[in-house]
Order: C-alpha cells, then structure tokens, then sequence
C-alpha cells in the first residue's frame, strides 16, 4: 500500500435531506457525515438497510446534490469532470441499457472516457475475459441474469483503469467465484495503487478485504477506523494448531484450565462453506485463475487467498 | 491516455460524449416496436390516401400532398415528443443516466446530446414521410395530355414501388435480424427510409404512363398543372415530383424540432405522461396562438399565453403551395431562425431543470 496518506474523499458536515414534489423534507438520509478516506487505502462504509450509504456514494459523485456541507474527491469538487475521469463507478443496481450488447456497452463507456476507438475495442476486449463474458459479448443485456448484469456493471466501471473505485454492493447478485474474483480483484487493484471504497452487507467480505470502515445507522456515522482494531477483543487468545489428536487436545486444554483457572472452549473449525463451493466447482481439477490477471499484470488465484482457517483451532475465552 | 487540461481536449471530449450518447438514443429510440410503428402508419397512410382518394380538392394531388403532410406533423409529434419524454424521463428513473453522469459527462452535454438523438430519430422520420407524401402526389390521379393519352392518370407503379418498397425493408431487417442477429426495429425503421428515397431517385427512369426514359420531347414531358413545359430534345431523367412540397415539410420539421426540445426540457422533471399532456396543450394553444392574440391587450394573460408558446401556425402552410403556390426560402430561413430560438430557450430551461435534479 502507497506511503502517502493525501485524502482521495474528504467530506465535511455532510447532510442530504430528500424532498418531495413540493419540496416537503420526506427524509434525512445523511447527518452531518465526516468521511476521510486516503491513497490506496481499501474503504468499507457498512450499514444497515436505508442507512445513507448509497446517497453518501451518489453525492460524492454529483449525483445527488448534498443539503449542506462541502466534499471533496480527487481534490475537486464532485462534478469536475477531470476528477471523475479518475473515477470508476459501479452503481447498487447496474444500470445498463438493455438493448446493448456488454461489448456495446463498454464501447459507449469508453467513449464517454474519450478512449480512441482501438484502445476502446482493446480494452472491452480485455474486460470481457475479465469478467468471463465472452461467450455472452453480443447477447442483448437485457436478457442477463442479475450476476451476468453486475458482471458488466463491474467491467464498465474499471474501462477508464480509475485510481479511485467506488463500488456499491459490488458482490450482490454474484455467484461465489464471482464474489470471490471481485475480492481478489479488489486486493490487487488496492496493491496496484488505487483507492476503493466500497459497500457490502457480506460483512464477510468486507472483513476480506477493506482496511477501514465506517458504520453508518440512520445517516450518522456510528463507528470508523481500521477493522483490526473494530474487531480486537483484548481480553481472549486463540491458538491453533495443525493436526492435533482428541487425547492431546484434552490435556493441553486441562492444563489451560488449571493455569488460568478460566474455562477454556475448545472447537474444530469447518471448511467455509465459500473454500467448499470453489473447491467443488473447481473446472477440470485446477485452481481457478483469476481471469483478470492479465489485465492486472498479477496472477491470483482463489483458494490461496481464503483468509478462513481450515486447520484446528483452539479459541480460549 | 485520457485528455487532461486543454480547452481544445476538453471539447473534443465534450463532442466524442455528445456523438455516443446522440447515437445510443436514437438506437434506443428506433429499435423501440412503437417507433417503428408510428413510422410504418404514416408513411403506409400517405402512400395510400391517392388509392382511396375521391375528390381533388381543386387540384390533382392536392389530397395526398395535405394529408402526408398531416401525417407527418401528427405521427412526427407523438415520435418526436414521445421520445424525447421516454428516453430522458427513462433515463433518470431507470439510472441509465445516473451511469453515464459518473463517467466525465457534464449535465449539459448529456441533455443537448439527448436532443439530439431525438432530432436525429425525429429527422429519419421526417424524411421517410416527405418521400412517401412526394410519392403519393405523383402517383395520384393527375389530368394529361400526352401524344398517346389525354385524360386522369393514376401513376400505379410509383405507388406499388412505394409499399413495395416498405415490404422489402421489412424483410431485409428480418432476414438482418435471423442471419445477422441484427436489431430488427433499427433495420426496419432505417430500411423504410432508405426504400422511399430509393424510390424517389427511382421516379426519375419512367413516366405516369409507366414508359422508361429516355423518351423524345413530348413524348417524354407529362407533367401536369400550370408548370407543365415541354423538353426540346431526349429527356434521360425526370423524376416530375411536387418539391415545392419541400418547404413546407421542412416548416414542420422546425414545428416537430421545437416539440422535440419542449419534450426533453419537460422531461428532466416530469414523467413522460405529463410531459405528453403538456405537450399537447402547447400544440392546441400554439395552434391557436393567433386567435388568442387578436384583440388581446398587451398585458393580458392571453397575450402572455400567446407570445410566449410557439405560435405554430407559422410552420403549418400547406394551403401557400396549392395550385402552383410556393414558399420564398427567406420564410424558411425566418422560420428557421424562430424554431431555433424556442429550442434554445426550452433547451436552455431544460439545461437549468437538470442541473440540480437528484439522480438516484
Ligand atoms: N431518490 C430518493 N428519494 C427519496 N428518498 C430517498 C431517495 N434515495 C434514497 N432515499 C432514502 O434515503 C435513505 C437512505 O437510502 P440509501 O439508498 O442511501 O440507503 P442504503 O444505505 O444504500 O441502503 P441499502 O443497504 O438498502 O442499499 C432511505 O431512507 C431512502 O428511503
Ligand atoms: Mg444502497
């Protein structure tokens, strides 16, 4: 991750209060919000359902004017159009047309960037294997499924290789390789240098792959700050060790016991239920290479970089 | 690789914008079956009103000439504010234009290339019914006098290569669409076009009597009414079409221009119904600008009301080429410069409109 901390999105005071026809206040959907989020740092602004993530997104893309308060991304304000070259965005519902076709679609994105006609044909191309919708470039997307369609969502926002992404539930809809892919592809673009913010109700994933967080409820900003330190829990240890047998396990878990004279809780971790599903789904016995490597200029695969411990562990409280 | 500072960069961008999202709204605009069918009915009425036509109305072809020129202000104003309303209120409420404003896109670009996309569907159209209405005048039953014929002449092939015409655009785009997997509706509607300009320039290679060119001095020269003149040696190419028509289709191409910018302005806060409705009021009360005006103070509501609608009966002059009439280019050039004026000032409150709309 870059050394330099420069904020990319700096929000001050932020308020958003919604309308209606006669221009009657129908809801604040963000109070007073202080965001900062700096280079190349993974962002995750969580929150339940309604809470103003995705109104928080849309203004710092000038597309919901704020009630009161001042943003800046990029450096600019949110509507300057040399920022926003920089930006890539994946909206929560990927609005597409549906009479184009993906590779339709990203030739049109990649105009509206200014991209000549050939880097436009090169990169559609490349982010067509990325996604793995080659087979599907010419198929009218308004026949896809909804991951078909957040396939191409999530290559529109990437046409114009941004240094800040913004991602708005970016898994939802997604298969499990395919949530798996967008994390891998989060981690690498985050190593390559860009900044990415974005939302999830798959905690899981979150917890992947941002750096920092921020929990919004009802527009406010509940919580912030590195997910090693949210989720520290001073007073409990954990150890695990690799293969274990039951009379061992027993003794060693005796011995806690009477050395601290706390209960000690002894479990086998399962496979995750995601490691299982790649492991099944696996095509012809290999790995899964990540179809975006080429495009990244790195090699990932998916089972290597599953965080969830397979091995047995021992957590004490 | 993307353009940075630089006015000239900026601009260019501004256009290469402005083109993708003009042709991404009239392929949307086309491909819809709706378009394609306010197309098909006004350019199949017109080419068949001088088939059913029973009276003159004091002049040949005078029938076929009004009525395609009603069918393309009627069919052109439902297609052009229709669309305007469809693609800019769908747009919004849809997120496809919420999509491309988070890409380098200024509002106002967005919404002028909106217009024009419409203006270009607008345009298409325009010209496939001015051809239709062309042909349905030359083909309708007109008195001459010939070496060979004396009498009223129905020009049966023009109108048989006019549907005809319609018929194989139709199935090209089907066989495009099944062979190619090309949109059907952009096919079609583009393929209508194109066979009534074919059709047109076809015109030229044979007489009413049905006798190809080229034909020897009188033989050759059938056109009737007041103009009709007699060519002194071998005539190769003699489309005899009325294009004194063509004024007056440009003057509702200005009227269908103006409803299209009105639609795009409304549309940036309305949804398309009520975009529609008002659209209506203004052509009902645009229409009748004239009688509101007359004897009106001036500070009254109604000549308020009057002077700030379009007064529509400037476009709509189809009497002025009756019987020989013409329209002086400098009416159309006038008449040009009012519509452009209310395009820019309806685009220009459509432009104020959409720059604070929330789009989420
Ligand atoms: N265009 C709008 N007009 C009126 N109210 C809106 C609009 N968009 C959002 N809201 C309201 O603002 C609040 C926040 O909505 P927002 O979409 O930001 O939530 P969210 O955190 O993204 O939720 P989710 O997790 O369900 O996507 C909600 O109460 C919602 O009803
Ligand atoms: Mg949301």
């Amino acid at each position: 991750m870059p050394a330099s901390k420069s904020p990319v999105i700096e929000t001050r005071g932020l308020r958003k209060v919604f309308r209606d026809f006669w221009r009657r206040p129908t809801v604040e959907a963000v109070k007073g919000l202080d965001l900062t989020i700096n280079d190349g740092e993974v962002f995750g602004l969580l929150g339940p359902n309604g809470s103003g993530k995705s109104t928080t997104i849309k203004m710092l893309l000038g597309l919901l004017r704020p009630t009161a308060g001042t943003i800046r991304v990029l450096g600019s304000a949110p509507d300057d159009t040399h920022a926003k070259a920089c930006i890539g965005y994946l909206p929560e519902v990927s609005h597409l047309h549906t009479f184009l076709t993906p590779r339709e679609t990203l030739m049109y994105y990649a105009s509206l960037f200014g991209l000549s006609r050939a880097q436009a044909v090169q990169r559609t191309r490349e982010l067509l294997a990325m996604v793995d919708l080659e087979h599907a470039a010419d198929r009218a997307v308004g026949g896809f499924s909804k991951g078909m369609a957040r396939r191409v969502g999530l290559a529109q926002a990437l046409v114009n290789a941004p240094r800040l992404l913004i991602l708005d539930e970016p898994t939802s809809g997604l298969d499990p390789i395919g949530s798996r892919e967008v994390k891998d592809l989060v981690c690498a673009l985050a190593k390559g240098g860009v900044t990415v913010l974005m939302t999830s109700h798959l905690l899981a994933d979150v917890e992947d792959v941002c750096d920092r967080v921020a929990i919004l409820d009802r527009g406010v900003l509940c919580a912030e700050g590195k997910i090693a330190d949210l989720l520290r829990q001073p007073d409990a240890v954990r150890f695990e060790v690799e293969g274990l047998d039951e009379p061992d396990a027993a003794a060693v878990r005796a011995e806690l016991e009477a050395r601290t004279g706390r209960r000690v809780r002894q479990e086998y971790p399962a496979m995750s239920l995601e490691r299982y599903f790649l492991q099944v789904v696996a095509r012809d016995g290999q790995q899964r290479t990540f179809a975006m490597a080429p495009f990244l200029g790195a090699t990932l695969s998916a089972p290597e970089t599953d965080p969830t411990p397979t091995s047995n562990s021992l957590p004490m409280t | 690789m993307f353009p940075h500072d630089g006015q000239s960069r900026a601009r260019g961008l501004a256009l290469k914008q402005t083109a993708a999202i003009a042709r991404a709204t009239l392929v949307e605009a086309i491909q819809q079956p709706v378009a394609f069918l306010i197309l098909l009915s006004a350019v199949m009425t017109t080419l068949l009103v001088p088939v059913f036509q029973f009276h003159r109305f004091g002049e040949d072809g005078r029938l076929a000439r009004d009525s395609g020129l009603a069918c393309m202000l009627v069919f052109g104003l439902v297609l052009a504010a229709g669309t305007a309303g469809r693609t800019v209120s769908g747009e919004i409420t849809c997120g496809t234009a919420a999509a491309a404003l988070g890409k380098p896109v200024r509002r106002v670009t967005f919404l002028l290339a909106k217009a024009l996309g419409v203006l270009a569907v607008t345009m298409l159209f325009w010209l496939g019914v001015l051809c239709a209405t062309l042909l349905a005048e030359r083909g309708s039953a007109h008195f001459i006098s010939h070496i060979e014929y004396t009498g009223y002449v129905m020009d049966v092939i023009t109108l048989v290569l006019g549907v005809a015409g319609v018929a194989v655009a139709l199935l090209v785009a089907a066989a495009r669409h099944y062979y190619g997997r090309r949109r059907f509706g952009v096919s079609a509607f583009v393929g209508v076009v194109l066979s009534q300009v074919l059709v047109v320039l076809a015109t030229g290679f044979y007489n009413r009597l049905g006798q190809l060119y080229p034909l020897l001095g009188e033989a050759a020269c059938l056109d009737s009414g007041a103009g009709h003149a007699h060519a002194a040696g071998w005539v190769f190419y003699h489309p005899e079409l009325n294009l004194r028509v063509i004024p007056v289709a440009l003057l509702v191409l200005f009227a269908l221009a103006i409803f299209a910018a009105l639609a795009t302005a409304l549309a940036t806060r309305l949804p398309t119904g009520p975009t529609l409705a008002i659209c209506a009021g203004v052509l009902l009360l645009g229409l009748a600008g004239d009688s509101l005006l007359i004897g009106a103070p001036f500070w009254s509501v109604r000549g308020l009301v009057a002077g700030l609608l379009p007064d529509l009966q400037n476009f709509w002059l189809c009497d002025a080429v009756a019987r020989g009439g013409r329209i002086a280019w400098r009416y159309v050039g006038a008449a040009a410069l009012y519509a452009l004026t209310c395009c820019v000032l309806f685009l220009g409150a459509g432009c104020l409109a959409f720059r604070e709309r929330d789009l989420g």
